[in-house]
């Protein structure tokens, strides 16, 4: 489903990211690992299109679409969460994801007619909040619900436009660890055949949700195999597991 | 996202009234001062819809009502064409200009905006006022007000140019508020909010801006061709980049991303501009001053500011009413 080939890139002197080669099937889920700086969002930011590789191509559905703009890509069934929330605070938790909706169906860029009140972004937003549990917030404002409910809203803005691969990049960052297990059940519970690449620090989360787990270090992909793989892996304990198996 | 509450239905009641009222009411420059204001508030709805709802603080929106104004002028006076169709004629060749530099501008932001949309402004300005095609400096005259005879309507006189003018007001905001509230113009807003974040999920940012930038110029144009049958003639001054500085204060002063507030701005600004210059030259002082105490205020305009006093206890006391109602109702029906 989503395929990098050889991808590279630098910034000056700086090489952020070296020969990345993935390969994600249909309904996996892949859990990045790596220590800060590792280059994990940088590869995010490649595969999205928010940066261009030096080299190396990244494919999409057996599509290379390593030219393509980000919407172009978005359109195509890529869709990504961010690290901080990039929600549109002033608006309600539905008209966020009607926005998100009304892209997907087109009905985001009609003259006519309120694209928030069409049937199919109705069902979408509808079927999104139930997922990511949003239901009770609809009608609140961004502002006015808890950061940890932002960080679930954060997941369902980007699954509204009803994606083949979801990228998320730290999903639990900041929230406590009951939030968190809620947040385990939440990613549990999307539809098997949606293909996940996570960024995760949060290790309980990773050995729960992934099948797949890849490690990156300056760059580079240093280990890339199953969750109880990667619990017996030496090199992994030294470069970065060694501190939660301590804790 | 643009939404009516009951303050802002209040207050477009209330311009409409007073508007009708000066409109039948009023003498020759009553009816002059009218006309004036309805223009500038169509020309200010234009720059409010991509300024206040898209962050798209556009210093071209005087130069686009210009263009607007000399389509009208050829098309008339030099093409021939009967009036309402060189109207439809010059609504839609500025629409297409605007979306030209709406499509350009799209990739810049803030100042750098501004700025580009000034030089398209300034260009446009230097063409007309240098080309002999379009009159040069002495400009354009004899231009012919649109014919409605055939409804018993002499658009000739002031009082029924007026009133006109005060329908078709009230068609474009209409069509404004039908603009933002459309997938196109709730898409635009979630741009201004977070750009980046609309082009992740799938949105072409530069065609949305474009766009909307496109029907804003439709609008200024078309106050443009109004303003050209108002006055009979037109100069390069229409397109200079002074307009749209006034337009900006003005929406400013009215309440940016308010649709409602320019429209009071413009009636603040015309009548402050004619009544303090009865009393000296010195006018623009005196909006600067005030303009100044607007911003000081942290209040979003002379609207924005009526919004933050009042519009919260209206909206508690309309619901405080319907309970009311409710409640008498149940007894009723009990």
């Amino acid at each position: 489903m989503l395929e990098t080939r050889n991808l590279d890139k630098s910034f000056g002197a700086v090489h952020v990211t070296r020969n990345v080669s993935l390969k994600l099937e249909r309904g996996e889920r892949r859990v990045i690992l790596g220590p800060n700086g590792a280059g994990k969002t940088t590869l995010f930011n490649l595969l999205v299109g928010e940066l261009t590789p030096n080299s190396g191509s990244v494919l999409l559905a057996g599509e290379d679409v390593t030219a393509l703009p980000v919407a172009k890509r978005a359109r195509r069934g890529l869709s990504r969460s961010y690290q901080k929330n990039t929600l549109f605070d002033g608006l309600t938790v539905e008209e966020n994801l009607g926005l998100a909706a009304a892209i997907h169906t087109g009905a985001g860029t009609r003259l006519w007619g309120d694209s928030l009140a069409t049937p199919e972004v109705r069902e979408i937003v509808a079927e999104v909040a139930e997922q990511v549990r949003l239901m009770p917030y609809l009608h609140a404002k961004v502002s006015e619900v808890s950061y940890g409910v932002r960080r679930q809203f954060e997941v369902g803005v980007a699954l509204a436009t009803r994606p083949l691969v979801l990228l998320m990049d730290e999903p639990t960052s900041g929230v406590g660890p009951e939030m968190a297990k809620g947040f385990h059940d939440l990613l549990n519970d999307l539809p098997r055949d949606l293909t996940l690449l996570i960024i995760e620090h949060d290790m309980d989360l990773a050995f729960d949700v992934a099948d797949t787990i890849t490690v990156l270090n300056y760059g580079e992909v240093v280990f890339d195999g199953l969750p109880e793989e990667a619990r017996g892996s030496t090199l992994l304990k030294e470069i970065y597991l060694g501190s939660w198996e301590d804790a | 996202m643009f939404q009516h509450t009951a303050l802002r239905y209040t207050a477009l009641i209330l311009l409409a009234v007073g508007a009708f009222t000066q409109a039948v009411t009023a003498g020759y420059f009553g009816l002059e001062i009218l006309t004036e204001i309805l223009l500038l508030a169509m020309l200010v709805l234009a720059l409010d819809m991509v300024a206040g709802f898209g962050g798209m603080v556009s210093l071209c929106h005087g130069a686009l009502m210009g263009v607007g104004a000399y389509a009208y002028a050829i098309l008339t006076t030099k093409a021939g064409i009967a009036p309402p169709v060189a109207l439809g004629g010059a609504i839609a060749i500025t629409g297409a200009a605007a979306w030209v530099i709406g499509a350009i501008g799209a990739r810049s932001h803030g100042i750098y905006f501004i700025m580009a949309t000034l030089a398209f402004g300034q260009m446009a300005y230097s063409y007309v006022f240098e080309a002999p095609f379009f009159g040069g400096d002495d400009g354009m005259g004899g231009i012919p007000r649109i014919d409605l005879s055939l409804l018993g309507i002499d658009l000739n006189d002031s009082r029924s140019f007026a009133l006109f003018c005060l329908v078709l007001l009230g068609a474009t905001y209409g069509a404004a508020v039908l603009i933002l509230r459309s997938g196109l113009g709730r898409s635009l807003t979630g741009v201004m909010h977070n750009e980046q974040r609309m082009r992740a999920l799938g949105l072409t940012v530069w065609r949305v801006k474009a766009d909307v930038f496109g029907l804003s110029g439709m609008i200024a144009g078309f106050a443009g061709a109004l303003s050209a049958q108002h006055v009979m003639y037109i100069s390069p001054g229409l397109l200079g980049w002074t307009v749209s500085g006034e337009a900006l204060v003005v929406v400013i002063l009215g309440g940016l991303g308010t649709l409602v507030g320019p429209m009071i701005g413009a009636a603040a600004f015309v009548i402050l501009k004619h009544e303090v210059s009865n009393v000296t030259s010195y006018w623009h002082l005196v909006v600067g001053v005030l303009l100044i105490a607007v911003v000081m205020s942290r209040a979003n305009g002379i609207f924005g500011w009526i919004e933050a006093r009042w519009g919260a206890r209206l909206e508690r006391r309309l619901s405080d009413l319907t309970r009311k109602t409710d409640a008498e109702e149940i007894t009723t029906d009990a």
